[in-house]
């Protein structure tokens, strides 16, 4: 049999040897009821508003790179709210319509209402392309920045429904290509210091212009890029205590020396040495892991830790990041996905920050092999004590529908990975109500269970369309859903890691900024317990040190504990 | 730009030299391309093939010192293990060297050839075809990255149980891939 080109056969030959890796999952898989379910209610839960991408050729990569969204309860009222961004519809040079950021509140009936307008959070204008939330001035209040092309936004929330842009104050507009980013306590001062990637340095000018250029496989032009474009570099500021931040990037040993083509950022403690890390996902670059070496300086250890490069040494194409414990050993694992042809990658934890890419073995790289993904979510879905693993996928050129000889289409499928135990995933998408079966170029996803049923449902955003919510409608198990908090003044929740054990099993969670694809999942600890009714044991370990220990804590409840003075 | 804004320089002088004689050369026939214009490019060729080599000695060279910074940190990793003092972060330096010995340098030379592929340059373009070199790199092949990345997360991870012996097992397997690169590059 004749294979219509080279690359088709490499590709074929990559499907084959990962399905025979994934094999084993896939006998199980046959074995197995059907029990996820998910369900597109976005439009009649009112989020509507289109979340435009430049022009219809996606002529610059940033047409193509999509936007972020997150989820938060901006107005304290335990319901979580949507919160949207928003770039620009383009014709050519022309700006036909700069789109408005959305803030949905929810209204604990299922449904949202826009705020925007009145909360003053719609973006002012800019093209928005990710979205970090977190107390950064630490009033009891959650503020939500917006990383953009062109000034970031630092919208600071007044408490009374409404928010005011900082972010020229605070000193950290950085008016360039800003991306993912990430609120932590850097230097364990007890505030939130702040990392934002950068991805090119390209001026407005220059996308206007833009016009689909580089030859793609031979048979089109695309856009042009990231090979061709300067890095943009990324940045880090300390928080003064004051409201206000000073860039210290080059000081902490932050220094973006490649200058990475930096998208996902997301901060966890990767070696359980008790500091927050970061680790940054860079498109065709080495992924970057930061080590906290303690008073607010990092080393950067991805290249001799694993954590860098695929199985093969490899740079891969890195968007997304999602981070977890994905096989119950109590380290927490990292997951990046990368470009279609390639595969989303588990960094597989070893224990004190060393890794090793367990993606064939562990079934997450053949479902990803042909799809180019973006966010990602490590949460468990069906409740059943290990974490699933979720991926928003869409290609950036619209032009690849124009060759079906190629086997490649623009909008795609998301993914849903079924953990089967002990970090092994099966691919259920196919099984996973109709919510999956959507094919739309998505990007940015956030896991947070918005109807407080005791499940996780999981927001997308979509290039040129209204973003997707995915009700989770699937069986489950028991679960318990933790609300932790500091008192105003007392240091950030952001950090603070919890084990719960239950029916003999112990799972890590931690309360994290960043992460997935420029976007924020809900900031509770979500935990599934299976058939277990009386969680025995809750450990937390707030970011100074402190703990905190329940026992016997009744499951199927969100259970807020407030750190003791 | 800058890149080609030289290039262009280079091939503008290098047609000057030869500009006086460009009448006589039209005047002997137009069946050929006239020899001024050959021997212009054979002269850029020069300039093209000696920059590629060039890059080839600056490579090795980062290699060189690269290795023997790794060479120095191992000495004092062992000294400090010896004298039972602390050598973590001899041995996690080393541990990055050796990285970096895979990697062709580190971070911001990886930004460097960044840049030449922005450049449209391949140094190994049939190698990369190949599979055998990465994009961009000149004399660290694929199976030779691995390999050095496999012993830098080895000996990474003796920083926590700092072991002489383990140090010099894993030090022979980086000296040998060593060796073997340098032994291509002398024959």
């Amino acid at each position: 049999m004749d294979l219509p080109n080279p690359s088709l056969a490499v590709v074929a030959a990559l499907l084959v040897f990962f399905s025979g890796v994934s094999g084993a999952g896939g006998e199980v898989a046959e074995k197995r009821v059907p029990r996820f379910r998910f369900v597109d209610v976005a439009h009649d839960a009112g989020l509507t508003r289109v979340v435009h991408a430049g022009r219809p050729g996606k002529d610059h990569l940033l047409d193509s790179a999509g936007t972020g969204v997150a989820w938060l309860d901006f107005d304290k009222d335990g319901h979580l709210d949507a919160y949207i961004v928003n770039s620009w519809k383009m014709a050519e040079d022309r700006i036909v319509e700069r789109g408005k950021n959305a803030l949905y509140r929810n209204l604990g009936d299922g449904s949202f209402e826009d705020v925007t307008e009145r909360s003053g959070t719609g973006g002012d204008g800019h093209w928005g392309c990710g979205v970090a939330v977190a107390d950064y001035d630490a009033d009891g209040w959650p503020d939500i920045l917006v990383t953009n092309f062109g000034p970031n936004l630092l919208y600071r929330n007044r408490g009374d429904g409404s928010f005011e842009n900082v972010a020229a104050q605070a000193g950290i507009e950085v008016p360039e290509w800003s991306t993912g980013a990430a609120f932590f306590d850097a230097d364990g001062d007890g505030d939130l210091d702040l990392y934002i990637a950068g991805y090119i340095e390209a001026t407005r000018e220059e996308v206007l212009k833009a016009r689909p250029t580089l030859d793609w496989k031979g048979v089109d032009k695309v856009a042009f890029g990231p090979f061709g474009l300067k890095g943009a570099l990324d940045h880090f500021f300390l928080f003064d205590g004051t409201g206000s931040y000073a860039e210290f990037t080059a000081e902490a040993g932050l220094a973006d020396r490649s200058r990475g083509f930096g998208f996902g950022v997301r901060t966890a403690d990767l070696d359980a040495d008790g500091d927050l890390d970061l680790y940054i996902a860079n498109d065709s670059d080495a992924n970057y892991f930061y080590r906290n070496e303690g008073g607010g300086t990092f080393q950067e250890v991805g290249l001799w830790t694993g954590a860098a490069f695929d199985v093969n040494g490899a740079a891969q194409a890195g968007m997304g990041v999602a981070v977890g414990d994905v096989d119950g050993d109590l380290n927490l694992d990292i997951v990046v996905t990368n470009f279609a042809e390639d595969f989303s990658t588990l960094y597989r934890s070893l224990g004190s920050g060393f890794f090793e890419d367990a993606s064939a073995e562990a079934g997450v790289g053949g479902p990803s092999f042909p799809l180019l993904s973006w966010g990602a979510s490590l949460a468990d879905l069906d409740n059943d004590g290990d974490l699933d693993l979720t991926i928003a996928n869409g290609h950036i050129y619209p032009q690849v529908d124009d060759h079906p000889q190629l086997s490649f289409s623009y909008r795609q499928p998301n993914l849903l990975l079924e953990n089967i135990g002990s970090g092994r995933f099966i691919d259920v998408t196919d099984e996973a109500g109709p919510g999956f079966q959507l094919i739309e170029a998505s990007r940015g996803l956030a896991a947070g269970d918005y109807d407080n049923d005791g499940d996780l449902d999981l927001l997308f955003s979509n290039l040129d369309e209204p973003p997707t919510l995915l009700r989770n409608e699937s069986e489950k198990g028991s679960w318990l859903s933790l609300v932790l908090e500091i008192p105003p003044g007392r240091g950030p929740v952001i950090g603070t890691r919890v084990v719960v054990t239950a029916g003999g099993k112990r799972l890590i969670r931690d309360v994290a900024s960043g992460g997935s694809y420029l976007s924020t999942h809900d900031h509770r600890l979500h935990f599934g317990l299976g058939s277990v009714g009386v969680v025995e044991r809750i450990e937390i370990t707030w970011p100074d040190g402190h703990r905190t220990v329940r026992e016997e804590v009744a499951a199927n409840q969100f259970l807020a504990i407030s750190r003791e003075p | 730009m800058k890149n080609r804004i030289w290039s262009g320089m280079i091939l503008v002088g290098l047609m000057g030299l030869h500009a006086a004689d460009a009448p006589l050369c039209q005047a002997q026939g137009q069946m050929s391309t006239p020899e001024e214009l050959v021997a212009s490019y054979n002269s850029l060729a020069d300039v093209i093939l000696g920059a590629k080599k060039t890059e080839r000695h600056l490579v090795l060279s980062i290699l060189a010192v690269t290795y023997s910074q790794a060479e120095a940190a191992l000495d004092r990793a062992k000294r400090n293990i010896q004298a039972g003092k602390d050598a973590r972060s001899d041995i996690e330096g080393l541990a990055a060297l050796v990285a970096q010995l895979g990697n062709e340098g580190d971070a911001a030379v990886a930004g460097i050839r960044k840049r030449l592929l922005e450049g449209g340059h391949h140094h190994n373009a049939a190698g990369e075809q190949q599979g055998i070199y990465e994009e961009g790199f000149v004399v660290v092949t694929r199976a030779a990255k691995k390999g050095f990345l496999a012993r830098a997360a080895e000996i990474g991870k003796l920083a926590a149980a700092p072991d002489a012996g383990a140090l010099s097992t894993q030090w022979k397997k980086v000296q040998a891939q060593y060796e073997k690169l340098a032994g291509v590059e002398a024959r």
